[in-house]
């Protein structure tokens, strides 16, 4: 790799002038990883500074990406922060990244579920220095899936992120966590694979002389080749996401991980899946997308309402859990499948608050488990009134989950729907059939484990530690935050934003680019309001 | 104008963030509501000078998602455009009344109770969010408020934390009225991908002149919005989530949560009319249908059981039925103007019915006990709860006359089923009155009844609650309040067709209370008869569902994932014995396997050749 060809545009880098932006998102967390496990911690006398160093370098990464954020050019079509360096000139493979719209919605989620899971791992007591470097790097491979630009690196980010999950679940993760680490690992797997089979097939098709994925996915291609890389693609987001029925996976991770590996996989690595999609079968094979919308839909009715339908039969919490924070991945691929312009923009905006949804539902049913002192759903009964702040996180992150308003996902929900009910009304009747099912599984779930009397036989309990809080606190209001100002907060009587430029506005950039293959046409206009 | 949600919002702010003890979330809860209530007369004083309502837009989202395409796509757009006319302040003030009500019923009557201080705060965002409802003008707006506000009812409902009867019907007050409101939600966004529009400003005048309208596409939209609104107003068969919580839920929010939402779903209901009359009459019929069937099957219900609450959660669930009807009527024949009429009774049945729960729920407090067969001398020991009772079921019986009065014919078929439903529903609440207030007061363990008395201070609440709601029945009648309702001319009812609605009321009310007078315990003895002979049934009905729907359904899900596990632990098993025979292999003599497996795969090609199968 030289330096000899390092291009870059500073487009959006204003105030914050570093060509290599998103590279320090991605580096720094694997820095500081290298650092905390190097460093000595004889008997543990430094967990507590580790724990402090891996929360800090979340939040400088926070702190450079709410920047990021702010001077983000939301009018802009085009990447943004590009940094592009020559790698493998051999097989045309270079080191590029970029933001647009929703890759920007992408890595907020990933800032703010990274300091969540840092909160909610504070609990660790055992050999902290490998689990919070581990954590690092998940959270930096994770970032670098994001905003790779180019497939090479995206199949090397992708596939990096398995590791040191599977090492996280398997090394401090509950009873069952052997399998729960090798169904990730061979599920991952399987999508890393496809992935590959996908990526290679363009390449091969664009002549095999790069990787670059503005060459890659902006060349046309037969529509078989493009059904073909849809369907691998698919097979790569639904492994990911999970979907119906790629999700073997998931009850188990989630289950079995420590709560803050459980909160950065549902919240942010699963998300991957759906974002795939989103470039990939959406952005860049419009003739596929439009043949397979109709499968995706499909796709998204079976995964919510089957997550639905085992969450009510659960027994175990973190079970429960684990399939109801498969319902925002079936909203968001709802919006994708509908391809029109409202639906996919809803579906760019799920994909955050689907993420924040996730993470809030997963990382509450296990911090109840742990409180608790059980899983079971036949013990847990009438905490409410002993654990009150848990409950209201749980009763928060029900209605947050179900789309209720207030809550940023009730904006994403009513685009989705809007968009999906014009091209796909049945996956979308069928979607908000399985919506109702999983009210029904969160009203039974909700109705059970807190608002019923106690039971004497179940172990003590104990209401939220402060880190628990605050993890779950942040997920919490990200959400009611995008949810009360999605366009910003602005000055009275004008349009200028306070301090937030508005997250709908931002994510937009890239929005219509994507959804200009999907348009109709002018001549089927209703009359002009 | 906004300050009409900023109030009742700063005071759930208020209440949210200082306030610890009981007495003052209630102070603070009833300072704001009485706050929103001034707000409300000043603003209807203000529309009383102006013949135009009040509008207002903000700006809620408005996002780019397409540079080229017709128009109304490119961008999506959620505005908050408040819209106030008269009759919005006046569903208002209603509202505002009920929950003061509630609230200082509450201070004496539900010490008791715990969490205070959540339960005045959830009321203070439950009385913004009705605003917010009342106020929209865009649909997507008006879907916010209207989730939010039921959300807010599932927490008031499900307020007794620890009570497991409580938890688990409380379920269904999550479960139910959300299948609806997401039919709402479809429905909104049907009329949207069809429209492109969903401020009802735009949208009215454009259904039936936009380019590629479909009648199907408007009787879709309709009846999705029909069922959302349904919901919401409790119609049978989708009353289960009101009646279900009457007993377990606190009373005062059971109290406002049956008088705030019939008044929120009609004015929807009534603003969603252009668009239902905008779809064929079929449509409209089977809506008619509907509500006359919900009426009916409301009030024969409300005949059976023994429980007050739930008798009066039916009947008025019967009379906001009847109300519906109307209002759908009126969409029916065109030109229609009666169908404000169904809002008006709507008006007066909802402080009525309120104030019949918290005069019930007295007068079952003091006697200590939920079944009407074990009550009596309600008249001579508690006489301003009793009094309340019958005010409220002549209002709740009367309400339903007045709407029909102006709005449907009585030769008609729809008359004849809703002049039964009316007669049902007015047993139905007289019965409560007369089953609480006369015979004898039976002994319950070692209660005494000469200790039966009610509070001081909690007396006046429910009887003040009956008198507004007996003024607006009086004024539903009068054809000037239905002119400053909507703001039309309305011909007046004819005086005979009131009469003869009335009577039939009447005819109700003297019926319940002639054989309530020559054989009380038989009446009760038979109406719990019935009432376990229904629970009976309906229990197995839906254990019927359950056994053959639910469970299969749900088993099935559990299956997959069980499944799907054993699947991934074979797969996993077949890998791990593949590595370990190519171990083997490894370890074993290499040129016999080689030769192995040349047979194998020779034969296999040969079989597999097409040269075989000829």
């Amino acid at each position: 790799m030289t330096l000899s060809a390092i291009t870059q545009q500073s487009v959006g880098a204003g105030i914050f002038s570093s060509a290599f932006l998103l590279s320090i998102l991605i580096w720094l967390p694997v820095i500081v990883a290298v650092g905390i496990a190097i460093m000595p911690n004889p008997r543990g006398r430094y967990d507590t500074l580790i724990k402090q160093i891996a929360f800090f370098a979340n939040l400088v990464t926070m702190f450079i990406l709410f920047i990021a954020y702010n001077q983000f050019e939301n009018f802009l079509p085009t990447m943004q922060y590009e940094e592009k360096i020559a790698w493998l000139p051999a097989i045309g493979v270079t080191y590029h990244l970029g933001v647009d719209g929703p890759g920007i919605a992408m890595l907020m989620l990933s800032g703010l579920v990274g300091i969540a899971s840092v909160l909610a791992s504070i609990g660790i007591r055992e050999r902290v220095r490998t689990y919070f470097a581990l954590l690092l790097l998940a959270q930096a491979s994770v970032n670098g899936a994001i905003v790779a630009r180019d497939m090479f690196v995206l199949i090397l980010f992708w596939g990096a992120s398995i590791v040191p999950i599977a090492l996280l679940i398997l090394g401090w993760g509950g009873p069952r966590r052997v399998g729960a680490a090798w169904r990730l690992v061979g599920y991952w797997g399987l999508g890393t694979a496809a992935l590959a089979v996908g990526v290679l097939a363009l390449y091969a098709v664009t002549g095999g002389r790069t990787f670059d994925m503005d060459t890659l996915l902006g060349t046309a291609q037969p529509p078989r080749i493009q059904i073909g890389v849809s369907i691998a693609m698919i097979v790569a987001g639904a492994t990911r996401l999970p979907l119906f029925p790629l999700h073997g996976w998931l009850r188990d991770a989630l289950a079995e991980a420590p709560v803050g590996v459980a909160v950065v996989v549902s919240g942010a690595a699963s998300r991957l899946g759906a974002f795939l999609l989103l470039r990939v079968v959406i952005g860049a094979e419009p003739a596929a997308a439009h043949l397979l919308s109709p499968v995706l839909a499909a796709l998204a009715a079976l995964t919510v309402g089957y997550a639905a339908l085992a969450a009510i039969r659960s027994v175990d919490i973190r079970h429960a859990g684990a399939y109801l924070a498969m319902v925002p991945g079936g909203i968001t691929l709802l919006g994708l499948a509908a391809i029109s312009p409202l639906g996919i923009a809803g579906s760019v905006l799920s994909l955050f608050t689907g993420g924040l949804a996730a993470a809030l539902i997963a990382g509450v049913c296990a911090t109840v488990s742990e409180r608790a002192q059980t899983r079971s759903l036949l013990l847990l009964s009438g905490l409410a009134p002993r654990m009150p702040n848990i409950a209201w996180i749980f009763l928060l992150a029900a209605f947050a989950l179900l789309g209720v308003p207030v809550f940023a996902s009730f904006a994403s929900e009513v685009m989705t729907f809007f968009g999906a009910f014009k091209t796909q009304p049945i996956g979308a009747f069928a979607v908000a059939i399985g919506l109702a099912i999983t009210a029904v599984a969160l009203a039974a779930l909700l109705g059970r484990v807190l608002f019923g009397s106690p039971n004497s036989d179940a172990p003590g309990v104990s209401d939220a530690a402060l880190g628990e809080t605050w993890y779950l606190g942040i997920l919490a209001g990200a959400l009611l935050w995008i949810g009360l100002f999605p366009g910003g907060p602005k000055i009275p009587g004008t349009d200028t934003p306070l301090f937030d430029p508005g997250f709908v506005s931002q994510i937009a950039a890239g929005v219509s680019d994507i959804t200009s293959n999907y348009t109709l046409p002018a001549s089927a206009a209703p009359a002009a309001q | 104008m906004p300050v009409l949600l900023i109030a009742p919002f700063a005071s759930f702010l208020l209440a949210l963030s200082s306030v610890r003890t009981r007495r003052s979330a209630s102070a603070t809860a009833m300072f704001g509501t009485v706050v929103s209530l001034l707000l409300t007369l000043l603003v209807a004083w203000g529309l009383a000078r102006r013949s135009t309502p009040y509008v207002a837009s903000y700006q809620y989202i408005n996002m780019s998602v397409a540079f080229s395409g017709p128009t109304n796509f490119q961008t999506f757009a959620i505005n908050l455009v408040f819209h106030v006319d008269h009759l919005t302040v006046i569903a208002l003030l209603v509202i505002e009344v009920c929950v003061i009500a509630a609230i200082g019923w509450h201070q004496l009557m539900g010490r008791s109770e715990p969490g205070a201080a959540r339960f005045h705060a959830l009321i203070t965002l439950l009385l913004f969010a009705c605003t917010g409802v009342l106020v929209s003008w865009d649909l997507a707006e008006l879907f916010g408020f209207w989730a939010l506000a039921g959300a807010l009812t599932y927490l008031l409902l499900t307020h007794r934390w620890g009570f497991d009867e409580a938890a688990s019907r409380a379920r269904i007050a999550l479960a139910l009225p959300f299948l609806t409101d997401l039919s709402l939600l479809c429905g909104i966004a049907w009329l949207y991908a069809r429209y492109g529009t969903q401020n009802l400003a735009t949208l009215l005048p454009i259904l039936h002149t936009n380019p590629g309208w479909t009648v199907r596409s408007i009787v879709v939209g309709s009846v999705l919005l029909f069922v959302g609104v349904a919901g919401r107003l409790a119609l049978w068969p989708l009353s289960g989530w009101l009646s279900m919580t009457s007993a377990t839920a606190p009373t005062a929010a059971s109290a406002i949560a049956q008088s705030a939402w019939p008044v929120v779903g009609m004015v929807v209901l009534y603003r969603l009319t252009p668009i239902f009359a905008a779809s064929n009459r079929q449509t409209l019929q089977a809506f008619l249908v509907a509500c006359a069937v919900s009426a009916v099957i409301a009030g024969a219900t409300s005949l059976v059981g023994n429980g007050p609450r739930r008798v009066i959660t039916l009947a008025g669930s019967g009379a906001v039925a009847v109300a519906a009807a109307v209002v759908i009527n009126g969409a029916y024949h065109q030109p229609a103007t009666f169908a404000i009429a169904g809002v008006a009774a709507v008006l007066a049945v909802a402080p009525a019915r309120a104030a019949a729960l918290l005069a019930a729920s007295t007068i079952a407090n003091a006697m200590r006990t939920d079944d009407m067969a074990e009550m009596g001398e309600a008249w001579r020991r508690m006489r301003a709860s009793s009094g309340a009772l019958l005010a409220s079921a002549i209002v709740i019986g009367l309400a339903a006359s007045g709407a029909l009065a102006f709005g449907v014919s009585s030769r008609s078929r729809l008359g004849i089923a809703l002049g039964e439903a009316v007669l049902l529903l007015a047993v139905g609440a007289i019965r409560v009155f007369v089953g609480a207030s006369f015979g004898i007061l039976r002994r319950r363990r070692a209660f005494d009844p000469d200790r039966v008395r009610e509070p001081e201070g909690a007396r006046g609440f429910p009887y003040w609650l009956a008198v507004a709601g007996a003024a607006l029945l009086v004024a539903s009648f009068l054809t000037g309040w239905l002119n400053f309702l909507d703001g039309q001319k309305h011909p007046a009812a004819g005086p005979l067709a009131i009469a003869l609605w009335a009577a039939v009321a009447i005819v109700g009310f003297a019926a319940c209370a002639l054989v309530f007078t020559r054989d009380k315990d038989g009446a009760l003895a038979l109406s719990a008869f019935g009432g376990g002979f229904l629970g009976r049934y309906a229990a197995g009905g839906l254990g019927v569902v359950d056994r053959f729907l639910v469970e299969p359904t749900t088993d099935a899900g559990h299956r997959v994932s069980d499944w799907i596990a054993a699947g991934d632990g074979a797969l996993g098993r077949f890998a791990t014995a593949s590595g370990q025979l190519a171990l083997a292999a490894g370890r074993g003599p290499a040129l016999p396997i080689v030769v192995g497996l040349a047979i194998v795969l020779a034969v296999v090609f040969a079989l597999v050749a097409p040269g075989i199968a000829r």
